[in-house]
């Protein structure tokens, strides 16, 4: 227990010193700690639904009930079109990447100024902290599969091999949060404004998305500007997948995904000059 | 062998003091200063006049088993030169290289979360501090031991007494073996039978050869601890050297100050009051300023006080605080049948005291000035600390020690006869 390897090896096990460079990643270290992240997604996953009477069932639920508004208001009475799929299908196989989406930009937006205590007293990674609270919203994510899947047989409709890609674009939706995510959790830090607006920007984003619509009603010639909101891509790649629908447009998916990793270096560069100073500003 | 445990060189932090000139926490006074900014570029605050220098150019280095105190007045930088080496925030410029495991107290407990149980809450802190998984199976048993809560391990943690919580918590940061252990006492929260069992929980790990740094305002405790204390005073270290030789400096630099609660008592400026304590010095018999006295020793403790009203019949009192806020002693001229006169100009006033009976420990000097019947308070201040020394006689032995008188009682001869036999001390 007392042996001193770092004695004999001379080698500073921590150096200390001022960041410098634009851009440091430091991918080592977070992979040096991804016990600690484990530990921190399975601590959001447990307390989430501690001392509640249903438990789980509210990832379900939630996704359940609006796909049931929704398809009230747009379908009934709006008579909004659903690419020929049964309305409630349609809308819940988008409902699921983006109230996926939407809890992790919640929770991994707030994720920094809700670990205050950590950041204050002790060191690691702080990358680790909205990663966790990225990854912790995939677990409401697969129960609420399981409804879809429910739903799907319930309206006979068969799977394509589409399905195949799902697990990509489960990566891509997670890594598309993460990119938002990342820029409001570290703004958030130094404007407390942003947790007062990320309720709202949830809500426009919504219907700035092809959520409760089909992206074909998206008229022809601003489908490319559209294709801008990284989110787009990865909602109708999971139609794509799991209904069957018209296979998505390569060049939408393309400037959604560029769209995508531009955000993802961007926050990742802002968080990673900003790290050093969270813990004197939070 | 080179055996550095840490290397600090020309380590500098540098705070922006905000709202001094501007504010723009919001986004919006960001966005309009931004604008300001941009039209009319001269009204660029000077950066110089809202920044501070927490830390300015610190050097040292600290070899692998040396215990080193910290110590310093508020704002010296002492609790910024911690956080920094222990990457909580980065130094604006220089280096600093650890050699081995870092551990600091102040995590006692940091991510405990109320809705775990016990047993997931040593996993969740266990790795937060540091522990991988396998480590925390492999003493998991001896922490919940340590912590005595084997009967609630299983419970929600926000089910706990306060003392259980802080026992599992501490046993978690107990079991991390560092090998170099930071502590700021300033920082840390707890009762005192907490702090003591840091303190020994220090002690162990200075066993085991373990590099201590610790951040203390208790001079005691630094000088029994340590061999080496840096003295930080304005972000720079003033001096570097032997425990006694920092301290007397340490307490050359303090100032006496009034106390929190006596602000509302009497008024929010002590300035105005109408007593008001500038100094407090302490001699030996002789008349020679010191702060480190041996027990037995007799005091002289002078006061420096300003006047700004008359005050008829004041009444002066010395208490003797011990570092564990323990009232020792007090002194007052009421009852020691001195009578002060009418107070109309700054003077001073003397204490003579008695041989020093106190155990070995630190002691802060608090005064108060009241009337004659206890009723009314002109000043309360706290100032400087003292220590009393003896090599065997520490809080173990009580507050004080005195010498008694022993006898063996014969029990034929009765209790009268033990006066001769026995009542002769040597």
């Amino acid at each position: 227990m007392n042996t001193f390897p770092v004695a004999t090896l001379r080698k500073p096990s921590v150096v200390i010193q001022p960041h410098k460079g634009l851009f440091q990643l430091d991918l080592l270290s977070l992979w040096q700690y991804r016990e600690l992240l484990y530990f921190l997604v399975w601590r959001d996953i447990k307390v989430r639904y501690k001392q509640t009477a249903i438990g789980a069932s509210w990832a379900v639920l939630q996704p359940f009930i609006t796909m049931v508004i929704f398809t009230i208001i747009f379908s009934r009475l709006a008579n909004i079109s659903s690419d020929g799929k049964p309305y409630p299908l349609f809308s819940f196989a988008a409902l699921l990447p983006w109230t996926y989406f939407s809890q992790a930009l919640l929770r991994s937006g707030n994720s920094l100024v809700g670990s205050a205590n950590l950041i204050t007293k002790i060191y690691f990674p702080r990358l680790l902290i909205p990663l966790a609270a990225s990854l912790a919203p995939l677990v409401d994510f697969l129960f609420s599969f399981i409804m879809l899947i429910l739903l799907m047989v319930w309206y006979g409709v068969v799977p394509t091999w589409g399905l195949l890609a799902l697990p990509a674009l489960i990566l891509l939706s997670l890594v598309t949060a993460l990119s938002v995510g990342l820029w409001l959790t570290t703004l958030n830090v130094k404007y407390r404004d942003v947790g007062h607006i990320i309720p709202f920007l949830i809500q426009i984003w919504m219907y700035g998305s092809p959520v409760v619509y089909s992206l074909n009603m998206v008229p022809e010639k601003w489908r490319l500007l559209y294709g801008l909101n990284p989110i787009v891509g990865v909602i109708e790649g999971f139609r794509w997948a799991v209904l069957g629908t018209a296979r998505p447009d390569f060049m939408i998916m393309t400037v959604s995904s560029v769209a995508m990793m531009l955000l993802l270096l961007g926050g990742l560069v802002y968080f990673k000059n900003m790290e050093q100073t969270f813990a004197d500003i939070i | 062998m080179d055996s550095t445990a840490i290397r600090v060189e020309n380590l500098s932090k540098q705070y922006w003091i905000a709202g001094a000139t501007r504010r723009n926490d919001t986004f919006c006074d960001q966005l309009t200063d931004t604008i300001k900014f941009i039209c009319r570029r001269k009204d660029r605050p000077s950066k110089e006049k809202t920044s501070f220098l927490a830390l300015n150019d610190i050097s040292f280095s600290i070899d692998q088993g040396q215990i080193v105190g910290i110590i310093g007045h508020n704002g010296a930088g002492k609790s910024t030169l911690l956080k920094i080496l222990s990457q909580i925030t980065a130094p604006t410029s220089g280096r600093a290289e650890i050699f081995g495991r870092v551990g600091s107290l102040l995590e006692v407990g940091t991510g405990f979360h109320p809705e775990l149980t016990g047993r997931e809450n040593i996993y969740l802190n266990g790795a937060i501090i540091g522990m991988t998984r396998e480590e925390i199976n492999h003493k998991f048993d001896a922490i919940v031991d340590f912590a005595e809560v084997d009967k609630f391990i299983d419970t929600p943690v926000k089910h706990y007494s306060s003392g259980m919580y802080v026992r599992l918590a501490f046993a978690v940061s107990a079991h991390l073996k560092p090998e170099i252990l930071m502590i700021d006492e300033v920082l840390s929260v707890g009762d005192l039978q907490f702090q003591r069992k840091c303190m020994a929980y220090a002690e162990e790990l200075r066993k085991n050869n373990s590099t201590i740094l610790f951040v203390s305002h208790n001079m005691f405790a630094v000088k029994s601890m340590c061999s080496r204390v840096i003295l930080l005073s304005q972000g720079k270290i003033s001096f570097d050297g032997s425990p006694v030789d920092a301290i007397e400096m340490y307490e050359k630099e303090s100032k006496v100050s009034a106390m929190p609660w006596a602000l509302n008592a009497i008024g929010a400026d002590p300035s105005q009051w109408d007593v008001y304590v500038e100094d407090i010095e302490t001699y030996n018999e002789n008349g020679q300023q010191l702060c480190m006295f041996n027990y037995g020793e007799r005091m002289r403790i002078r006061l420096k006080f300003s006047v700004r009203r008359t005050v008829v019949n004041p009444n002066f009192l010395i208490s003797f605080i011990r570092s564990d806020e323990v009232a020792c002693c007090n002194y007052n001229t009421v009852m020691d049948g001195f009578t002060v006169p009418i107070l109309e100009t700054d003077g001073s006033i003397e204490l003579l005291t008695p041989p020093l009976n106190l155990v070995s420990e630190s002691y802060s000097i608090y005064v108060l000035v009241r009337d004659a019947k206890f009723e009314h308070l002109y000043c309360a201040q706290v100032g400087k600390s003292f220590h009393v020394r003896h090599d065997l006689l520490n809080t173990h032995f009580g507050v004080f020690h005195e010498q008694g008188e022993w006898f063996m009682p014969n029990e034929a001869a009765g209790y009268q006869s033990c006066n001769f036999t026995g009542g002769q001390l040597p």
